[in-house]
């Protein structure tokens, strides 16, 4: 009996993805178009230092590549050791520039995105519309299970899915990790946001999606010769949609359930961290 | 000075020996340290050899995925029908970091020039513990021979990328002899690396001859003794993570094996990333020090200028040093990390790259309003800073936590440590090699063939690793046999294939320089001269092309730094630019009285 | 330069030595403080070694919330306890050689280093001794985190006891024969200065393993 209902539940997941759109593919060579809340921080910073680091360099190359041509063959050279206290400063004036523009602006940065926005949890916690996931990932595929209208991860109601995951627009979403067998890493290149799963710990994400569609969901560490295929599906839905679709998903988890089942009772308590 | 033994009553305290005579122990088991620099040399080229065909290979297979591989397919891939599948996959892209990392660049550039040029260049006729060089040499030898029985094995290589991490390098994700194989040759590898280590350090504190004081020696020694130091220092923690690994492998222990397979607990795959990292931060600069020293050498000699603010470069070298160990944590930020530690391990990352850019400061202000000669060697210098500095700059962003999330296992990392790694050390490798190739072998190297090899080797590197740089910017992951699954990725396609032209290109390129060095030195070619570059350097201006076996008939006495030139008074005095750290000052006439002194 | 060839007869090479004594004893002293250097720094990497496996004992244990973990039989103290007296006794003998070397006075030395080495012996023997107890009471290398610790760390320090009792033999042989003098024995210092070493690890190993 139990053999039977499983063998439902893989039907289902089946014609849900045969109906799923694919996520679309990206054009040219610039980054993954971002759907996130928080993402565009990130790009910024990116784009920033590219321009701030580009001067620097076409800086350097300049002087290199006029000295190449001005100062080639019969002429003389300068007999200047560079040891005076003017020429050591001149030099550290140069690298306390860059120093402070470029690396500044990046430390400051990303301490601010990181305790404001991506590594702020309590934040996320907090907000009471926050969806909680937890994640599996194993060689080589996602599995997530989402806890039912009881609120607690591992009960009879929960909702499991593979390669798949559907989250609502506009709320917080919050992972936590795991792995049964090696390191994986779950990443979202149209949320610039990736997080390791280790095996012995749980580890955690969070993000918002600000528009509905599909994004791909992929593993960022060498997990072993399958490792390019393990590829979810992350599906960002209307509230209405969402609804639809954990309404049914959780018609099939009742019926799917066998609390015999051993393996497929991964779950965990939420982590308090 | 301890050193200086004339406080000893005796002008040399280094006796000469008889040179050995048979074919064994001249060519076979030498204590020559120039012997032995020869012997790391030919094997390192051999492994770069092989470590860049593994190379295309993944180029090969990201430019036509599922074509069999030509010529090499029906040799190497029968079981797959000489198409590159992923388990090969995985061994080849392991397999090919771990040669080029401690079996190609590592013999050329730290076994090579340490060996040669340490003791000519600080004046000894050879290193302090010859029997320990030569050790260092076989055991490095049997590490290499442990590689190529790797590939041998029912179930191929280690698979699990060059850092190895578990668990998926212990038996749960990679069964089989192969792993520990290679294991074990890191384990020996790591201990020829600490002997030569040792040997390099102590040479350096206790041969150095009379005047030549610590800020007198040439910043390739600089270079070298610093990555001594942190061989001596960091190769012993892999050696830790190894021994751990092994024994996991091996006894069933359990440091590093977690989750399912794991009793009572387990164990915390995490531990052997800070084991592991807290040597292969290190590690990237123990690859990187002696290119800089010889860049900063070579654009002297070759701008005819001193070297600006030497004293600047020794000290960034050495805060690069101590830094490097405390850096490491930036491989990690991803894996859960405390925000308040990895906050830390940012700032000092950050940090870490003002030394280096005063590096390139320092050499772009020794080269402005130099007198340049265009020679191989300095195009190759030039050439390195080029792509150091690229390169290094690519560093800033994946040492940024916020930027890294993104950026983590992706190409983008791969596009900066080949920058920094492949084209910045293996530019200063060619660097050195064509600059010190007259002193090695006696003879010159095909200027045009030299010159022709480097514009394709620096257009090649730059546009293959560049599109690297791109592919990573546009999110894709590394590590993947094939990228073009995920749907975001199938727009780079073109660009894959095109890096991979470039890096095909590239490849071919390079036998311009094996057929160069391979006819100079079996064939005829014209003798180089004692000092054809003109250079001022010990072992340029007081031994022959190549040296005897006792290096130096005298000790010399050295008076000044390696890179006095264009000093006007030496001008009126010797008639040319430069002057010899150990050549004698003709006195002024009286007439001049007060005139400079050296 | 002309003038340096010209005194030596228009021959390449260094001047002939006038003082033969004193060169050697000059050449030997320069090269008996280069192989202590050497020696140092080939102490400061196995430390590192060492310093890497401690590491990763104190990460294990960082993260266990009770140490030992539940099930795990106790260490012994009392074995342990007795094999920090022998390393401490070695090498105090070790040192007895030295000094009596450094005096001029051969004869005890060959004994002394016996001694070391012997002491050294019976260090791995009781060591042995606490493997097999422990073993009979569960603890295996295999057995989770604990055994895992355990093994490693007293099984690698084992390995360097071994090699420096072998060395310690091999140096009273020689010793025995006459082989070394008030101003020949770079080799007994290299050897006590690696033995001093292992006994300091052994040291740390006790108080953080045993102990602690």
């Amino acid at each position: 009996m139990s053999a039977l209902r499983r063998m439902a539940g893989a039907a289902a997941v089946l014609v849900a993805a045969a109906v799923r759109a694919d996520p679309r593919p990206e054009r040219g060579f610039g980054l993954p178009h971002d759907a996130s809340l928080d993402g565009h921080r990130i790009d910024w910073l990116i784009h920033f230092t590219i321009v701030a680091l580009g001067i620097v360099f076409l800086a350097v190359l300049g002087m290199l590549v006029y000295a190449a041509v001005r100062h080639r063959g019969a002429h003389v050279a300068a007999y200047d050791h560079g040891n005076t206290r003017k020429s050591a400063l001149v030099v550290l004036g140069c690298v306390g520039i860059v120093v402070l523009v470029v690396d500044g602006n990046l430390f400051g940065h990303a301490v601010e995105d990181l305790n404001e926005h991506f590594w702020n949890f309590s934040k996320a916690e907090a907000d009471p519309r926050a969806v909680r996931i937890e994640v599996n990932a194993h060689q080589w595929a996602w599995t997530v299970r989402y806890p039912g209208p009881d609120g607690r991860f591992n009960t009879a109601d929960d909702i499991v899915e593979t390669n798949g995951l559907h989250v609502p627009l506009g709320v917080p979403v919050i992972l936590q990790l795991a792995s049964t067998d090696v390191i994986h890493s779950l990443y979202l290149p149209n949320f610039r946001v990736k997080q390791d799963a280790v095996p012995g710990s749980i580890t955690r994400l969070w993000f918002q999606g600000q528009e509905p569609g599909d994004f791909e969901l992929a593993c960022a560490q060498h997990c072993g010769p399958n490792h390019y295929k393990m590829r979810a599906v992350l599906s960002v839905m209307e509230p209405a949609a969402y609804a639809q679709w954990f309404a049914d998903a959780q018609a099939d988890a009742r019926r799917g359930y066998d609390p015999d089942d051993a393996e497929a009772h991964w779950g965990w308590d939420w982590k308090r961290f | 000075m301890a050193t200086h033994p004339a406080h000893l009553g005796h002008p040399d305290l280094q006796p000469i020996h008889p040179a050995p005579t048979s074919f064994a122990r001249r060519y076979v088991f030498s204590l020559d340290h120039k012997v032995i620099a020869q012997q790391f040399l030919w094997a390192g080229l051999i492994f770069l050899l092989v470590g860049g065909t593994l190379a295309m290979l993944i180029r090969w297979q990201w430019a036509f995925p599922y074509r069999q591989v030509p010529v090499l397919g029906p040799l190497f891939l029968r079981s797959t029908g000489g198409v590159i599948g992923p388990a090969n996959y995985q061994n080849i892209f392991t397999m090919h970091g771990l040669i080029m990392i401690f079996f190609a660049i590592t013999p050329v550039l730290i076994g090579t020039f340490g060996n040669f040029l340490i003791p000519l260049q600080i004046g000894a006729r050879d290193m302090a513990f010859p029997l320990l060089n030569m050790l260092s040499f076989w055991f490095f030898l049997v590490s290499q021979l442990l590689v190529i029985a790797s590939f041998l094995v029912a179930l191929g290589p280690a698979g699990a990328g060059w850092t190895g991490y578990p668990p998926l390098s212990t038996n749960i994700g990679m069964p089989g002899l192969g792993q520990t194989l290679v294991v074990l040759a890191l384990f020996f590898t790591g201990v020829a690396s600490t002997m030569g280590a040792i040997n390099y350090i102590t040479t350096v504190i206790r041969l150095r001859a009379p005047g030549m004081t610590y800020m007198r020696l040439p910043l390739t020694i600089w270079g070298l003794w610093f990555t001594a130091v942190l061989n001596a220092l960091f190769v012993p923690v892999l050696g830790s993570a190894a021994l751990l690994l092994f024994l996991d492998r091996t006894f069933g222990t359990q440091f590093f094996i977690a989750g399912a397979a794991a009793v009572r607990g387990g164990g915390d795959p995490i531990m052997y990333q800070h084991l592991f990292w807290i040597f292969g931060h290190p590690e990237v600069y123990i690859l990187i020090l002696p290119a800089w020293g010889i860049v900063g050498d070579v654009v002297s000699f070759f701008a005819r200028k001193p070297a600006y603010w030497y004293k600047g470069s020794v000290y960034a070298m050495a805060t690069v040093t101590v830094l490097s160990g405390v850096v490491y944590g930036h491989h990690m930020f991803v894996t859960g990390m405390s925000p308040l530690l990895g906050q830390g391990f940012m700032l000092l990352t950050l940090l870490i790259s003002a030394p280096a850019m005063l590096l390139v400061f320092n050499w772009m202000f020794t080269v402005w309003r130099g007198s340049i000669r265009f020679t191989t060697p300095m195009l190759f210098a030039l050439g390195t800073v080029f792509v150091f500095g690229l390169g290094g700059l690519t560093g800033l962003f994946l040492g940024d936590i916020s930027l890294d999330l993104y950026l983590h296992d992706t190409m983008f990392v791969v596009g900066h440590f080949h920058f920094t790694m492949a084209a910045a050390s293996f530019l200063g490798t060619m660097t050195g090699l064509y600059f010190w190739f007259p002193k090695i072998f006696g003879k010159r190297l095909d200027e045009r063939l030299g010159k022709a090899h480097f514009w394709i080797t620096v257009v090649g590197l730059t546009l293959v690793f560049g599109g690297q740089l791109l592919a990573g910017y546009a999110g894709q992951q590394r590590r993947l046999f094939d990228p073009f699954q995920y749907t975001f990725i199938q727009g780079l396609r073109g660009l894959n294939r095109w890096t991979s032209y470039f890096a095909f290109a590239l490849f071919a390129g390079q036998f311009l320089f094996i057929w160069n060095f391979l006819r100079t030195v079996f064939g005829r070619a014209e003798a180089a001269g004692q000092n054809p570059w003109e250079v001022t350097t010990l072992e340029w201006t007081n031994t022959t092309s190549p040296p005897p076996y006792h290096d130096f008939d005298v000790i010399p006495e050295v008076r000044r730094g390696p890179h006095e030139f264009a000093n006007p008074a030496v001008k009126e005095a010797l008639g040319r630019d430069w002057i010899g750290q150990a050549e004698e000052m003709p006195e002024p006439p009286a007439s001049e009285a007060g005139a400079a002194k050296a | 330069m002309d003038a340096v060839l010209e005194e030596r007869g228009g021959r390449r090479g260094p001047a002939p030595v006038r003082d033969l004594e004193g060169y050697r004893a000059a050449t030997r002293a320069r090269g008996e403080l280069t192989a202590y250097v050497g020696m140092l720094v080939f102490l400061a990497s196995w430390a590192m070694l060492f310093g890497g496996l401690f590491f990763a004992y104190a990460l294990v244990r960082g993260r266990a919330p009770v140490w030992p973990p539940v099930g795990d039989p106790r260490l012994p103290l009392v074995l342990p306890g007795v094999n920090t007296a022998v390393i401490a006794l070695s090498s105090g003998a070790l040192q007895s050689a030295l000094r009596s070397l450094r005096r001029g006075r051969p004869s005890p030395v060959a004994g002394a280093l016996a001694l070391a080495a012997g002491l050294g012996a019976l260090f791995l023997a009781l060591q042995v001794a606490v493997w097999i107890g422990v073993h009979r009471q569960g603890l295996v290398p295999s057995g989770g985190p604990y055994g895992s610790v355990f093994y490693a760390l007293t099984s690698f320090h084992a390995l360097h006891v071994l090699v420096g009792l072998v060395a310690l033999a091999w140096l009273a042989v020689r010793a025995s024969r006459g082989a070394y003098g008030a101003m020949r024995h770079v080799a007994v210092r290299l050897w006590a200065m690696y033995w001093h070493f292992v006994g300091a690890i052994w040291l740390v190993l006790y108080a953080t393993v045993y102990l602690l």
